[in-house]
């Protein structure tokens, strides 16, 4: 055998060497906040977007003086869309940055990655993004410092169901056609709205259903199966990219003349102002829209995002990170803290005042650590902005009586 | 494999455990142990890749496939059944075993391109039931809820540390393992038919049992890198069995060097650095991990450590040039 010392020492000597980038920083005066999302590939506007609110609310806190004196640093980084990546991300900021709170900007699938982290590392974190509802409904998966600034998806079921079926009942549409997206949320979320659709309206029947693939160039094939089926209207849980395909692509066949179509992802700016010719008279829920709430402060923060970020238009996740933001700020400076027990004792059930509420305020539950009292509803499209008009507002106690009976039904309470 | 280095190396392997065990006594931040616990993984699952790319000649492009179920299975025994750490371990092995001794079946009949095509088809087809399986798996959101009863022994592998030296140590066992094989006649086989198949076969080696063999002892060392990751991200995802992560690993060995037993080791340490040290500065992560393969690839032609080892005047332990 040959000497092959020189070779088994490099184990032994790159320890060593890998150790020199982690010497131990000090702890320095300002507050890092870490806020990790996707800024790369096909949904990098998931993270710019988020950024585009969350950094003018850091700016505005940092020139009033900071967060208990300190002023806040944040430490943006992107995961690529992996929940393998978010993990170790939201580690690295905490373990290695020294970032002493988490926003965590991540879609779903890394958002719920990220929670785990935060069981283990005991810091506040408020997801500003996943709005898949058993991020928080189930017990099993509620960390005692991790929470949710965003709408979600039950929410929007039983707003979408109870507004779909008054449309239904009124136009007389029994009959249903689908097509969203051939994934778990696409899924889900369809089966969702029409749970609900029927608790409101139970003689419907469902005639046709599609799974396009996430990022489908052609929809023809989709588009002629529901032409075929011959629905009276259209579910699609279609968003971002595709949904602007298939409503540009839907129009060459007069989709949206033949039935009347339900999406609840159109009323957010990027794809309202990506859509070529948007057709008249889609029922939509408002994702973001700067007229629901119609009111001066939504109207100036909305002025305001596009003023800090180049006149582009806030998503609905700018207004989820913004309140993020927003909670973090209220809470840390309530309890006097970073410190993650502390804060997330300071955040339960804290209520403040927002733009992105049909009352003005909106709530942190402390059940759930979930957000409530969020702008909800749904209008019509119509060609021109506001694109969207008149938004009619859930009501947040019919919301919260069939959300409790939806986490009895799923086992959560 | 002579007695005496087999000691040696053993003894080896207990110092890096314990310098190991040791740096976070003189180094605070947890950085270092997120490194090593992602690093033992990583290559643990590289280097079993390395038995069937560099010492058989067996070109898996579909080996996350064994990664992957290694997450998979130890997330679910743990979440859906009331065993033990130590026996949902133990049965992850298993199964992944049980697993590669069909796979492999089907697969090492066929040679270059096609073995590689089939084990690519194969994990594609993982990957389709963990996502189209959303009662059981979660879908395309993964293993949800986290990984419960995290105590062996009283220790618990939930505290950081704790899990490091885990991490450390799986991959230390891992490795002297591997390294035995490779060290036996089954690895003298293993080389002899990498180099020419027929004359292994016209020698009385029964090659067919022999692929299949490293195929699966390949596929367990992988899934134990999986079951580190598991308990790393506290449960499993989807994007831990799709192909990009036999990606990951075939990158990992061609820049740590494919004919030397530690390449992939090495190769393993500099991806994940490059991974960490680029996305901290730049979202164009893609674009400069793309150039400095093609640096390795055009500049050095061969790995790292192969690279080290020829310019020190030895030859590859693989003995691939």
């Amino acid at each position: 055998m040959r000497d092959r010392v020189g070779r088994r020492t490099v184990l032994v000597a790159s320890a060593g060497l890998l150790a020199t980038p982690w010497i131990a920083r000090a702890q320095s005066n300002p507050i890092k906040i870490g806020i990790q999302s996707i800024f790369s590939g096909p949904i990098a506007l998931l993270g710019t977007s988020s950024r585009g609110g969350i950094q003018p609310e850091i700016d505005r806190i940092n020139a009033a003086g900071g967060l208990l004196g300190r002023q806040i640093q944040p430490v943006y980084r992107d995961s690529k869309g992996q929940p393998q990546e978010a993990a170790r991300v939201a580690r690295e900021l905490v373990n290695t940055d020294g970032c002493e709170i988490l926003l965590d900007a991540e879609a779903s699938s890394g958002a719920f990655a990220v929670q785990e982290v935060v069981r283990d590392l005991g810091v506040l974190c408020v997801h500003s993004n996943s709005e898949t509802s058993s991020l928080t409904a189930d017990p099993k998966l509620r960390v005692a410092t991790a929470f949710r600034s965003t709408r979600q998806g039950v929410h929007d079921a039983i707003v979408g169901g109870a507004h779909s079926a008054k449309v239904a009942t009124e136009k007389k549409l029994s009959r249903w056609a689908t097509c969203s997206p051939d994934y778990a949320f696409g899924r889900d979320t369809t089966a969702q709205f029409l749970e609900f659709l029927k608790h409101f309206k139970p003689d419907i029947e469902v005639v046709s259903q599609s799974w396009p693939k996430l990022g489908q160039p052609d929809f023809t094939e989709v588009i002629t199966k529901i032409l075929q089926a011959r629905p009276q209207a259209l579910y699609s849980a279609l968003y971002a990219g595709d949904l602007s395909a298939f409503i540009n692509q839907g129009n060459v066949y007069a989709l949206f003349g033949a039935m009347q179509v339900f999406v609840p992802a159109m009323g957010d700016l990027p794809v309202l102002t990506a859509v070529k010719n948007l057709p008249p008279g889609i029922q939509s829920a408002a994702r973001y829209l700067p007229t629901f709430p119609d009111t001066p402060a939504n109207a100036a923060w909305y002025a305001q995002y596009r003023k800090a970020n180049g006149n582009d238009y806030p998503t609905n996740w700018s207004w989820e990170s913004a309140t993020a933001m927003r909670f973090i700020e209220a809470a840390v400076t309530t309890a006097g803290a970073t410190d993650g027990k502390k804060a997330a004792a300071a955040l339960e059930g804290l209520t403040i005042d927002s733009p992105f509420s049909t009352t003005g305020k909106v709530t942190m539950r402390a059940e759930d650590h979930t957000l409530i009292d969020y702008a909800i509803g749904w209008g019509t499209t119509v060609p021109q902005p506001p694109f969207v008009t008149g938004i009619e507002p859930g009501d947040w106690g019919q919301i919260f009586e069939l959300e409790t009976e939806w986490k009895k039904k799923n086992g959560y309470i | 494999m002579g007695r005496a280095h087999t000691l040696r190396d053993i003894a080896i392997g207990c110092l890096v455990v314990a310098v190991l065990a040791a740096i976070p006594w003189m180094l605070p931040g947890k950085a270092f142990q997120d490194f090593v616990i992602r690093c033992a993984s990583m290559a643990l699952f590289a280097t079993s890749l390395n038995l069937l790319v560099g010492y058989t000649g067996l070109s898996s492009f579909g080996h996350g496939l064994f990664y992957g179920l290694g997450t998979y299975s130890f997330a679910l025994l743990m979440q859906k059944t009331t065993v033990s750490l130590p026996l949902a371990f133990l049965l992850t092995l298993l199964i992944s075993a049980a697993t590669a001794v069909v796979v492999g079946a089907i697969c090492i009949r066929l040679r270059l391109i096609y073995f590689a095509f089939v084990t690519l088809a194969m994990q594609m087809l993982a990957h389709s039931v963990i996502i189209s399986w959303v009662g059981l798996t979660g879908g395309d959101q993964g293993l949800q809820g986290g990984i419960p009863r995290r105590v062996v022994a009283g220790i618990d592998l939930g505290n950081q540390y704790n899990l490091y030296v885990f991490s450390a140590a799986m991959l230390v066992i891992g490795l002297l393992l591997m390294r035995h094989i490779v060290a036996t006649t089954f690895g003298t086989s293993l080389r002899m038919i990498r180099d020419n198949e027929t004359r292994a076969a016209f020698l009385g080696i029964s090659v067919w049992r022999v692929k299949l063999t490293v195929f699966v002892l390949a596929a367990v060392f992988a899934s134990a890198g999986g079951m580190v990751m598991s308990l790393f991200v506290s449960g499993a995802y989807p994007e831990l069995i799709n192909w990009p992560i036999s990606g990951d690993a075939i990158f990992a060995i061609v820049m740590g060097g494919v004919g030397s037993f530690l390449g992939p080791t090495v190769g393993t340490m500099i991806l994940l650095l490059l991974n960490d040290v680029v996305t901290r500065q730049t979202e164009y992560y893609g674009l400069a991990l793309g150039i400095i393969i093609l640096l390795f690839a055009l500049g050095l032609r061969r790995g790292v450590l192969d690279f080290v080892t020829e310019r020190l005047g030895g030859r590859p332990a693989g003995g691939i040039h």
